[in-house]
């Protein structure tokens, strides 16, 4: 039908991937390296000496490194569950033909729009122990029976994944709702006639042509959910005992703050290396049978 | 094939990229000095004094850069371009904590030859003695921060009781006031105990103040574990959290823990100088004019003691104006400049001849009561890894104090241990 | 008839939760920009701001709110512009590749989205400082680019792929080029996939934070988010302001939003795509 045109191709796919090489392959490829010297910033005399995997061992055995394994998955797994039955809901609704859809749709981005260090700020705010909203919101003026959500460690988890739930369900609702537009009506058409409830159509309509998007949305969701990282740094500085020390703010206080570049680039290749993983094994379970069937 | 629309593509893209590199880039100009600081409260004051400089020093111009507010995030930013070797920074400020790392690391311009033995003693030893690494020193003290106690004068008279001496005594003396004043959303003692580089000034005045120490800066014996500061940690534990402080503490930083005090909740409240102007300012505090303010308490049979903050100026190793750097920094460490400061922004100076001043003494007489609790100041541990070993205690404090059954000696001892291997790698390097 | 009345109701009680889930946080937040000082943090808190826009008028003379945003237009625009633009012709590429090469770039491509984005910015910072892009525009789009890439292209790959082959065929016969094929065939069927791009990579790029902290110092060409979070002055939080300019700083992307939904809707209605 069209030619396979090799050399036209490569020549689209060239500037992407210049760019992609020269600003986060290179970087990478600079990062795995600190991760195998010892890097110190606070002790240049030490000359940076080639260490092989010293800093792995030592991460291995690190139990701040594993707690903050655990807060992450915790994070991860459940922000990315609700985030995307939200986002499907969300998408289900707005999808739906109604006036002033546009309006909600609208309305829903917002959470979205909002930059991560704002909302952040907005969510310490409304969490407060004193002068939040939230509080006020179930406890009217009974002030000695304010709970200080931020300073419990159980709790301070739970506010962290509340503001991560609100601000990007309208992202996963975003990718859905473009799955959902492309479906064409003649099918929910031919559905009726047939007789099939408004169940049976989404799960024989709907549901299978839909589960590209729902796909790329889980995907890129658990990569950053696994990076998360402006949050806890504003919300609770990883506090309070380490409850909320995900591990790429570990990797942070590490890096920047402590000054050791070694150590902090093993923890930034441990998360590439999980991410990478569980990419993988999603693509391997349930994306390649999709990607080839959408054609 | 084809190729004109594909040469088109790729000429839209030159002329973007070309777009984008002309966009001009800052030329140097001559005798440019870049001064790397965070946002101050009232930018004016130092505008001010940069624009007297210039007008004394025609042949120098200062250009402002502003990085984030807080000491952690700054250290990010001014570190990266230092270990960068980056000739576009001149003067920065570094928090008291840091001269010694920026000094190790060989960041920070050596300025014995240019500071003299004889103009150090014109500023207080102990911000003398967090600049000074290995007998050299290597920035120049700019403001003043220590940990005061501030109370409500007008409760503490209503109920005759003189600010308290001694931690119990504030417990008692609260107690007192809460069942008289029958307000169930007073509490006793409002202070900063988030997971942060505050968590660690705060309890280090309950630790030194109850005769624990940290390190032995001569020995580089680790103490974290000793009776004295266990103890210290389990009366914040068992006391102070939750009780006679809100549990939301476990959050606080600065600003939240002072609306506390600014608000009417809070009976005693625990922060540094700056909460003085903000605490009498009557369109932000619900207790402005009734403000009292102090030493710290101690615990019985030891002395207060206040943890040392307050900025420094430094010099990079890489700037090519060290000369016209110094001058500048000359300039903002005057006692002119810091007189200035003192009126206008609030700060404490730094040179003792200040606080003796008639103009300041006249318009600022409370900086008279900050003296005591200033030299009572003490530095926190120096070393070049302070970062790490402050990460260290930050994760000890807040694990210890934020659930009432905790294993504290458990816990000190672990970190005690992640401390001693921090010091011994410094030492291997100095060997 | 009672089906109907179900279904409405139903619909109505989703469409208020929405909003309210949505909105209600962020103006219980900004309404703090138009109460008073002590009306911000009163215990307990007070609901009804008096509506007192002084913060606002702080935000703008004493925080320099308007140059902030100029900065973030500029820059989240250019991003959006160039990763589309590089985002199609890789996409395309990708879609009419044959199948393992294609999965192949995909997963390369992916692995790229999934580093770390700390343990990339010391590196990106000495690079730039190399070219002398720091605090440029171009100093934050280039990377910014990078980083919206990976989404995009897939995005876009998965809708060309949607795209049965004969379309651009019988665009060659009419005697378009391949690129043609691309731009007048192929890209507005897709116009759904476009414009969800363009959004999520400007709004990727406005929300942005860490690498814009870092490698842009200089006031006047600081972003939206660096600008709020310098707000915070050595020791305060002024909630009032930070309310004032996160009511500034969304209303251009609401503004924006509403403008791409019309062609999103449009796009739709331009045709059945399959069959």
């Amino acid at each position: 039908m069209i030619p396979k045109d090799r050399k036209l191709y490569l020549a689209l796919l060239a500037p992407t991937l210049l760019v992609l090489l020269v600003f986060i392959v290179a970087p990478i490829t600079q990062s795995i390296i600190s991760s195998f010297h010892r890097i110190i910033i606070g002790l240049p005399q030490l000359n940076s000496p080639f260490i092989g995997l010293e800093n792995y061992q030592e991460l291995f055995h690190d139990s701040v490194a594993r707690h903050s394994f655990w807060v992450t998955l915790l994070f991860v797994s459940t922000t990315t569950f609700f985030e995307l039955l939200l986002g499907l809901l969300l998408a289900l609704l707005i999808h739906h033909r109604f006036p002033g859809r546009g309006s909600l749709r609208a309305c829903v981005l917002i959470p979205w729009a909002i930059p991560t260090v704002v909302s952040a700020q907005m969510w310490r705010f409304l969490f407060n122990d004193a002068y939040g909203m939230i509080n006020y919101a179930i406890f009217g003026h009974g002030v000695a029976h304010y709970i200080p959500w931020l300073a419990k460690p159980g709790t301070a988890l739970f506010a962290i994944i509340l503001a991560d739930i609100w601000k990007t369900s309208s992202f996963a609702a975003l990718l859905i709702l473009a799955g959902l537009q492309i479906i064409p009506e003649e099918l929910y058409q031919a559905a009726k006639v047939d007789g099939a409830s408004m169940w049976r159509r989404f799960w024989h309509v709907t549901w299978p042509l839909i589960r590209p998007a729902i796909l790329v949305a889980l995907l890129f969701r658990t990569i950053d959910a696994f990076r998360v990282f402006d949050l806890a740094f504003v919300m609770t500085q990883g506090g309070p005992a380490d409850a909320t020390n995900v591990l790429q703010l570990y990797g942070y206080k590490k890096m920047f703050v402590e000054g050791w570049m070694g150590y902090g680039s093993t923890i930034s290749v441990s998360v590439f290396v999980i991410v990478l993983v569980l990419a993988v094994v999603y693509v391997r379970m349930v994306g390649r049978r999709l990607l080839e069937a959408s054609l | 094939m084809n190729w004109r629309p594909l040469t088109k593509t790729i000429r839209l893209f030159i002329l973007l990229a070309i777009v984008f590199l002309s966009v001009p880039s800052r030329a140097s100009e001559p005798q440019t000095i870049v001064f790397l600081m965070w946002k101050p409260n009232q930018p004016e004051v130092r505008e001010r004094l940069i624009e007297r400089f210039h007008e004394t020093h025609p042949n120098i111009r200062v250009q402002v850069q502003i990085g984030p507010h807080s000491s952690t995030e700054f250290h990010a930013i001014v570190t990266q371009r230092l270990k960068n070797k980056d000739t576009s920074v001149d003067v920065f400020l570094m928090d008291v904590i840091w001269p010694a790392e920026f000094a190790s690391a060989g960041w920070a311009v050596d300025l014995t030859s240019r500071f003299s033995k004889k103009a150090q003693k014109a500023f207080l030893p102990a911000t003398i003695a967090a600049n000074t690494y290995h007998g050299r020193i290597y920035g120049v003290p700019y403001f003043l921060d220590a940990g005061l106690f501030y109370y409500r004068k007008d409760l503490l008279d209503k109920y005759s009781f003189d600010p308290p001496k001694s931690w119990h005594d504030m417990l008692a003396q609260g107690k007192a006031i809460l069942k008289g004043e029958a307000d169930p959303t007073l509490h006793i003692f409002s202070a900063q105990f988030k997971q942060y580089e505050g968590l660690v000034c705060d309890m280090l005045e309950f630790i030194w103040s109850h005769g624990g120490r940290i390190i032995d800066q001569r020995t580089g014996k680790v103490l974290v574990a000793e009776p004295p500061s266990i103890q210290a940690v389990t009366f914040v534990r068992d006391q102070i959290i939750g009780k006679a402080a809100p549990q939301g503490v476990i959050n606080y930083e600065e600003p939240e823990s002072l609306e506390v005090f600014l608000q009417g909740k809070a009976v005693f409240h625990r922060n540094w100088p700056y909460a003085w102007t903000v605490a009498n300012d009557p369109e932000r505090s619900k207790v402005a004019g009734r403000v009292g303010v102090g030493t710290l308490p101690a615990f019985p049979g030891h002395r207060p003691a206040a943890a040392l903050g307050g900025w420094q100026f430094g010099i990079s190793r890489w700037s090519e104006h060290v000369e016209e750097a110094w001058e500048f920094v000359e300039f903002m460490t005057s006692f002119d400049s810091q007189e200035i400061l003192a009126i206008q922004a609030g700060l404490a100076p730094t040179r003792v001849a200040v606080y003796k001043d008639p103009v300041v003494q006249d318009k600022m007489p409370h900086l008279k009561d900050f003296l005591p609790a200033f030299k009572s100041a003490r530095p926190r541990p120096v070393s070049p890894l302070y970062p790490m070993i402050s990460q260290e205690l930050q994760r000890f404090f807040s694990r210890a104090i934020a659930e009432s059954k905790t294993d504290v000696q458990n816990l000190a001892q672990a970190t005690s241990a992640r401390i001693r291997r921090v010091v011994q790698m410094e030492a291997a390097v100095r060997r | 008839m009672k089906k109907g009345w179900l279904k409405k109701g139903a619909l109505v009680v989703g469409v208020l939760m929405a909003i309210f889930f949505s909105l209600v946080p962020f103006l219980l937040f900004v309404s703090s920009a138009f109460k008073t000082q002590t009306q911000v943090t009163a215990i307990p808190p007070q609901l009804w701001p008096s509506f007192d826009i002084d913060f606002f008028r702080s935000a703008i003379v004493r925080y320099d709110i308007l140059g902030y945003l100029v900065n973030s237009i500029v820059v989240a625009g250019s991003t959006t512009l160039v990763t589309i633009l590089l985002g199609t012709l890789a996409g395309y590429a990708l879609a009419r590749l044959p199948r393992p090469w294609a999965h192949f770039s995909l997963m390369l491509i992916l692995a790229c989205a999934m580093f770390p984005q700390i343990a990339i910015v010391g590196p990106v910072w000495q690079l730039l400082r190399w070219l002398g892009w720091l605090n440029t525009y171009q100093g934050l789009v280039l990377p910014y680019v990078a980083l919206t890439l990976p989404l995009t292209v897939w995005i876009l790959a998965l809708f060309f792929r949607e795209m049965p082959e004969e379309l651009e065929a019988a665009a060659l016969v009419d005697g378009c080029s391949r690129i043609e094929a691309l731009v007048k065939v192929i890209v507005p069927l897709s116009a759904p996939g476009l414009f969800t791009a363009a959004i999520l990579t400007f709004i990727y790029a406005w929300n942005e934070f860490f690498l814009a902290l870092l490698i842009v110092t200089d006031p006047a060409r600081q972003t939206m988010p660096v600008g709020i979070a310098l707000f915070q002055g050595e020791h305060t939080v002024p909630w009032g302001e930070i309310a004032a300019a996160s009511l500034i700083t969304t209303a251009p992307l609401v503004v924006l939003v509403l403008l791409f939904q019309q062609r999103i809707v449009t796009g739709l209605s331009a045709g059945a795509i399959k069959g």
